[in-house]
């Protein structure tokens, strides 16, 4: 089965996506796969499998790989004598701007080229986590109160201590502090402002329960990860996240009662169907006095979360079998040629 | 990291800085050297100093700080000044390495640390005079294209203004600024330093009344390797003078 991981992008999560990149290629080591390597100034080129490492895209040795170009149907490598067609659906594991900001999804869909990810207005929504609490709100699930602040407001938050703060186009736990207390708070807004004008203000709660649920869906059919207890120190900060990206072992399942794993499935499938055909997500959950309420949507989940699923392989087998359908739209020109006519031209 | 923007004679510097040990009481602020950053500094002191709260900041020009005109060195001091006190951090102890070391002197803390510090005049190698005599032959004859052969290190790849900043600082003698500087003052100074000599030092703690010269091994950037051993000088006199 082939299969081309596009990972890399002009974003604050790039290094992330490589190590994400490499973690996935273990995990499908059955497909046909190839590398399609994005790089900052929106460059594409077709990485060698066996130097699929890191230092590779640190070193600059991408460079040396042959650059290959957007076509209709999927990418072009130039050469002297005629170029040669790429064509194999793309797994978009672009983190962060670029992958889950619509970016990409639009530059695929507008060159026919199938894709596993979230489709632009999924993108547009799960991206900004404004907008991702009122899609939550707006399908009745629950999510924290929250305020916004933008960077050239006054610095007063309503919200009593401690608080969380986050820019509101970042995953990763990139720019993302916890405020205890009066004195915190201007150097947790100058770290936030640094990646986003816009930033959310949630109250944090210690101890909370936060669950994560991943899962996609094959024409309308569910299909579930196992639920996970994400281990917390207080909260994941970057380097612990850029950890996580490479996992590929499997996790314990949570031990909760399926009540639960119940109540979180359906919240899942309400944010999912069919926002998010296409795609393989992971939402994370907190539980609160026995409610569940979205935290946020990855819908790219690091390292495409395969730790969650039993048989990773064969759950993106399924997915890309049951890819969304664009709809082609065919111009014929009828309503110019009946004007014509009328007018005997 | 963070980012905090400072109007400066009408132009706006971005100025990069990151905080660690939010909670500590005391603070403690760090200054790189020419063509330097905070990660630098950090990654030689980020897991010393404990009971500190450590301020690291990218000075214009540097790092992930901006400057789009020509500075003195008074005008970094200013411009830091502001800064200090808009995040409403401390004086207490600055630690400025090389040409960190002399705004940092200007700043006046409490306690001055200076490693390496710039700021006495050393008197250029017979290779170096030798490279500037030539040069102004070539640029007699009209041969000045071949400047960029020319270019001490430190002024490579720098921006117009950075370079006319260059030329400000380079070379600037402090000997009256150390003598003004009435507060506590750690010298720790390479061995085998030849940007800032192990005599500098000496010739610094002549200036600065209350003073102590510690000697490491090591050159210019000895105290990558041995934050640990500077971090435990700075405890020491520290600590001493606040039992007082």
């Amino acid at each position: 089965m082939k299969l081309a991981i596009l990972f890399g992008g002009a974003s604050y999560e790039h290094e992330i996506s490589i190590v994400s990149a490499i973690t996935v290629k273990e995990k499908l080591s059955r497909y046909e796969l190839s590398f399609i390597f994005c790089d900052q100034d929106h460059k594409f080129y077709l990485i060698d499998g066996t130097k699929m490492k890191a230092v590779t895209f640190s070193r600059g040795e991408h460079r040396k790989m042959p650059q290959i170009f957007l076509t209709n149907g999927g990418f072009e490598q130039r050469g002297l004598f005629g170029s040669k067609k790429h064509d194999m659906a793309l797994l978009n594991l672009i983190h962060g701007g670029d992958g889950e900001d619509g970016s990409i999804a639009s530059l695929l869909d507008f060159f026919h080229i199938p894709f596993i990810g979230p489709r632009k207005e999924a993108s547009m929504l799960s991206f900004d986590k404004h907008y991702t609490k009122w899609l939550a709100n707006s399908l009745g699930i629950k999510t924290l109160p929250y305020e916004i602040l933008h960077k050239e407001d006054k610095r007063v938050v309503k919200t009593a201590y401690p608080f969380i703060i986050k820019p509101a186009r970042l995953g990763s736990s990139i720019g993302v502090s916890i405020v205890r207390e009066e004195r915190e708070l201007d150097y947790a807004l100058d770290v936030a402002f640094e990646f986003d004008s816009v930033v959310l203000v949630e109250p944090f709660i210690a101890g909370v329960k936060e669950y994560n649920l991943a899962g996609f869906s094959t024409r309308g059919e569910m299909h579930y990860s196992i639920v996970e207890e994400p281990q917390k120190a207080e909260f994941l900060d970057f380097e612990k996240k850029y950890l996580d990206f490479s996992r590929s072992g499997n996790v314990a399942e949570a031990s909760v009662s399926d009540t639960l794993v119940q109540q979180l499935r359906d919240a899942f499938k309400t944010i999912y169907l069919p926002l998010f055909e296409g795609a393989l997500i992971r939402c994370d959950f907190f539980e609160i006095e026995g409610e569940v309420y979205l935290n946020e949507i990855n819908p790219i989940p690091g390292s495409m979360a395969n730790y969650l699923f039993d048989d990773f392989g064969d759950s993106i087998q399924k997915l890309l079998g049951s890819l969304p359908d664009k709809k082609m739209i065919r111009v014929k020109y009828d309503y110019i040629h009946s004007i014509s006519q009328a007018k005997g031209k | 990291m963070a980012v905090k923007t400072v109007q400066y004679k009408q132009h706006t510097f971005s100025i990069s800085y990151e905080i660690l040990n939010p909670g500590a009481h005391y603070d403690i602020i760090f200054l790189h050297g020419w063509g330097s950053h905070k990660n630098l500094m950090k990654h030689a002191f980020g897991a010393h100093l404990k009971q500190f709260r450590h301020i690291y900041i990218d000075m214009p020009g540097f790092g992930n700080s901006t400057c789009n005109m020509t500075l003195t060195t008074e005008d970094y001091a200013t411009i830091l000044e502001s800064f200090i006190s808009m995040i409403e951090v401390d004086k207490m102890i600055i630690l400025g390495h090389s040409f960190g070391g002399k705004v940092a002197t200007l700043l006046n803390p409490e306690f001055l640390v200076l490693v390496g510090s710039a700021g006495i005049l050393v008197p250029k190698p017979f290779k170096i005079r030798a490279k500037i005599a030539l040069f102004k032959l070539l640029k007699f004859t009209g041969l000045s294209s071949f400047r960029r052969f020319f270019v001490a290190p430190d002024a490579q790849g720098l921006s117009q203004p950075m370079y006319e900043t260059f030329k400000q600082v380079v070379n600037e003698d402090f000997t009256d600024k150390f003598r003004a500087y009435k507060g506590k003052a750690l010298l720790c100074f390479g061995v085998q330093d030849t940007a800032t000599p192990m005599w500098t030092a000496y010739k610094i703690s002549e200036l600065i009344s209350e003073s102590k010269v510690v000697e490491f091994d090591g050159d210019h950037y000895f105290f990558l390797e041995q934050g640990q051993t500077v971090s435990k000088e700075i405890e020491k006199i520290v600590l001493k003078s606040l039992e007082h």
